[in-house]
């Protein structure tokens, strides 16, 4: 994955050595671990319980955003960032060799249950294409009083 | 190799009406096997059901999509499908994305029942 793909939310802001690359393959059931370390960085950003349970169901959904509800024969890779004030996440899609998928190139929500989601639990997200393979990010400030 | 996961659907039947409990977290890889349980009631002619969602830690989109494509199945045919929600993350989701106004949600499987 090129340092260009993951230049969606750039700011300054978030020290570079905070981050944390997750690679898996594009399938439904192992979801649940981009979720534990959803949890896990947020935990370690000290996040408080909500929050930290609000970005395990944001990034659900952006898995979903860009990688559908089917497995996939590409990879997942994603980009955890994070701050004092905030997290960021970005996710591509990384297609295997040959593999077309012009159905996924325009990522957006899932569905409009998605799309409510997202709007509700973080500040920030958006979906569009990079290279042909699809790409989603979300950005989660912290709130105040959120602290573990 | 097996990917161990944490879901879990249990059926019963109280006061002649089906009760689907469910355990763990339901997402874009448990939800298919809560939409084939809701599938097979109403092809087994069960109009209303209940769906336990008091031991469910996690529910995602795919989830909601499942639920509300069984309310539609079961009203269309004069029924319904009632939710038990008792944990407040599962409330928010609900709450979030307004579906807590298109289902009947209820503390408990026995309120449930007798609605």
């Amino acid at each position: 994955m090129t340092d260009a793909s993951w230049a969606v939310l750039g700011d300054e802001a978030i020290h570079e050595r905070d981050r944390v690359e997750l690679s898996l393959p594009a399938r439904p059931e192992l979801l649940f671990l981009v979720r534990m370390t959803a949890a896990a960085v947020a935990s370690r950003a000290d996040f408080g319980y909500d929050q930290i349970e609000d970005l395990r169901l944001a990034i659900d959904e952006l898995a979903l955003t860009i990688c559908g509800d089917e497995p996939q024969a590409g990879r997942l890779q994603l980009l955890f960032k994070w701050s004092e004030d905030a997290i960021e996440v970005v996710g591509v899609y990384e297609a295997d060799s040959g593999e077309s998928r012009p159905e996924l190139v325009l990522a957006q929500p899932a569905n409009e249950l998605s799309a409510r989601i997202l709007d509700a639990l973080v500040d920030e997200h958006g979906a569009d294409a990079v290279g042909g393979c699809p790409r989603a990010w979300l950005r989660m400030r912290r709130r105040k009083g959120s602290r573990a | 190799m097996t990917t161990e996961v944490n879901f879990a659907v249990t059926e019963s039947e109280a006061d002649g009406t089906p009760v689907l409990a469910v355990q763990g977290e339901v997402d874009v890889s448990t939800a298919p096997e809560l939409r084939e349980r809701l599938l097979a009631l109403a092809e087994a002619g069960r109009t209303v059901a209940v769906v336990d969602l008091s031991e469910v830690s996690f529910v995602d989109s795919t989830a909601l999509g499942v639920l509300v494509s069984g309310v539609k199945r079961l009203r269309s045919s004069g029924g319904d499908l009632r939710l038990v929600v008792t944990q407040p993350r599962i409330s928010k989701v609900f709450e979030i994305t307004g579906l807590d106004d298109v289902f009947r949600i209820f503390a408990s499987a026995e309120e449930a029942v007798q609605a």
